[in-house]
């Protein structure tokens, strides 16, 4: 288990506005190679693989073998925010479909 | 990955144009989204919708194909991250199918980060807890 250095290097990795964008247009797509990466945002191949190494580092992206590329995608994160947040939308959105309907019946 | 996206379906009894209306025309749409609603329906365009309890959400336009599909963002005064709204619309065999899709692209990233600087800012605290929240993250 990493100790408690984890978390400043998590941070070291996210306060890097091009990594974060880098983490979000991944997060986005599931998994990429560093190649097609790069052809989506305006940097380099070259200049992807090292955030992505430093990210990697963090624990914020798996890689895995892809061919002879390597392909990131990013670790999963805590659900529990994430379930609620579902859930309320969910809820919300039941409440207005059922009000669409009603006010389509009119 | 985990993304986080609810989806909801409901099928009306109305064509597509009428459901379209219901919307798109801030009248309409003071009937079952908001209490009050403003839009600009044009790509970019600015939305402002008011809840009936109190809540203000803003947003803008994304995208706007007529009678089949309206894409927005949105967000909340109290809420840190935006959401993506998808609406289409689907012929049905007995009127239209609508679609809702609303999701948080973003929202991995910013929940991870949020979360590690309130367990490193509270490892006095509850910190074995919230590091062992981390490891198992």
């Amino acid at each position: 288990m990493p100790g408690a250095e984890a978390p400043d290097a998590v941070f070291a990795a996210l306060s890097d506005s091009t990594r974060r964008r880098l983490l979000a247009t991944l997060a986005q797509r599931g998994a990429a190679t560093a190649t097609e990466l790069a052809r989506e945002l305006p940097m380099s191949r070259q200049a992807v693989s090292k955030h992505l190494g430093v990210l990697a580092e963090a624990g914020l992206v798996k890689s895995e073998p892809a061919g002879r590329a390597v392909r990131y995608r990013p670790t999963p994160a805590p659900m529990s925010e994430a379930v609620e947040w579902m859930t309320a939308v969910g809820r919300q959105w039941d409440a207005r479909l059922a009000a669409l309907g009603r006010s389509l019946e009119r | 990955m985990d993304e986080q996206e609810i989806t909801r379906e409901l099928e009306v009894q109305a064509g597509r144009e009428e459901v379209w209306r219901h919307l798109t025309d801030p009248d309409r749409l003071s009937e079952w989204l908001a209490d009050e609603v403003s839009v600009e329906l044009t790509p970019g365009g600015a939305l402002h919708v008011w809840g009936s309890d109190g809540e203000r959400r803003t947003g803008w336009i994304e995208e706007v194909e007529a009678t089949r599909r309206l894409a927005f963002w949105w967000q909340s005064d109290h809420e840190q991250e935006a959401s993506r709204v998808l609406l289409e619309l689907e012929d049905a065999p007995e009127g239209t199918l609508v679609t809702v899709t609303e999701s948080r692209p973003l929202a991995t990233l910013e929940l991870r980060a949020a979360q590690l600087y309130r367990a490193t800012r509270g490892s006095t605290g509850g910190g074995p807890t919230a590091l062992a929240g981390l490891a198992r993250a």
